[in-house]
């Protein structure tokens, strides 16, 4: 327990110092949202979703899209990577209120729309104008929702001068543009990848100095 | 410069502790009084009389909305509070010759 002393007797400038610094750290770790093992929970999730999804379809000819069970795979991984998001995020957040508080529910919400509009709309207009399902089950799910998504948290970022995100989100979007034009299969691989170094560079670039 | 030079309303642990949480928010956030109560593992009454003693210095902010079981205490450092932190690290850099 502390908080013991009422006044600053005692305390030398080097135990302040030391408090202090102890006190900020302390205080950023459990305001974070991105702590380093979600990074890393995010890590495999993408790497056990995209790899899945490219290993059911790299030998498809012609290529048919991913099989049910991927599919399923992939949405559990997503589910859990959600779940555990939101758990980091009510527990950094809990008693917190203000302005960043409401920018982040903001900036989450533009986030999940571009997220669930972005690409089913895109697939669902190429399947109406018919389309192959290389175009509408390979290219567009693997690289729509890299450019769309990425480019809504490139803008997120510009607005804050963020510029370890920016170079983050910068990089998904490259990654889905070069997955667009990877094959229907290889995009697979393509966007996974990108997303995974996007990720990993995006932790390491935000670590604690 | 000696220890003497330390704001004293921040040079004690506690306060010290409260000032530097609150600080790790971004400028207009504030924290509710259990969380940071929490945070610091302060006795209520304990925290409450520290928090008085730094918004009577003009370096805390708080507000109570609800009544009653349901009312919520959050906290806030103000802008002067937030300079009062950064004037109190540079003497302790000066003391120190670096962090």
């Amino acid at each position: 327990m502390h908080g013991t002393h009422d006044d600053g007797e005692g305390l030398d400038p080097g135990g302040a110092a030391r408090l202090l610094a102890r006190t900020e750290r302390d205080a950023r770790r459990q305001f974070n949202l991105s702590p380093p093992w979600i990074t890393a929970v995010m890590g495999v999730v993408i790497l056990v979703a995209y790899g899945a999804l490219w290993l059911s379809t790299r030998d498809q000819h012609p290529y048919r899209g991913p099989s049910l069970g991927v599919v399923a795979l992939v949405y559990g991984a997503v589910a859990v990577a959600i779940a555990v998001s939101a758990k980091v995020y009510r527990r950094a957040t809990a008693g917190v209120s203000g302005p960043s508080v409401r920018q982040q529910q903001a900036e989450g919400v533009a986030i999940l729309v571009s997220f669930v509009l972005g690409s089913p709309v895109l697939q669902g207009a190429a399947k109406h104008y018919g389309a192959s399902d290389a175009i509408v089950y390979g290219v567009i799910p693997a690289a729509a929702p890299l450019i769309v998504v990425g480019t809504t948290v490139l803008g997120i970022a510009a607005s804050k001068a963020d510029r370890r995100q920016f170079g983050a989100a910068l990089a998904v979007v490259i990654a889905g543009v070069v997955a667009a034009f990877a094959g229907p299969s290889g995009a697979w691989l393509v966007a996974g990848i990108g997303l995974f170094v996007a990720t990993v560079g995006y932790a390491v670039a935000s670590r604690p100095a | 410069m000696t220890a003497d030079s330390l704001d004293p309303v921040i040079h004690a642990p506690a306060r010290l502790r409260i000032v530097a949480t609150l600080a790790a928010l971004p400028d207009g956030d504030s924290l509710s009084f259990t969380r940071l109560q929490d945070m610091l593992e302060l006795t209520p009454g304990n925290l409450i009389t520290h928090l008085r003693k730094l918004e009577d210095a003009g370096y805390l902010k708080s507000t109570t909305t609800g009544n009653g079981r349901g009312s919520r205490t959050s906290i806030a450092l103000t802008r002067r509070g937030r300079t009062a932190l950064d004037t109190y690290t540079d003497a302790l850099r000066d003391l120190l010759g670096g962090l």
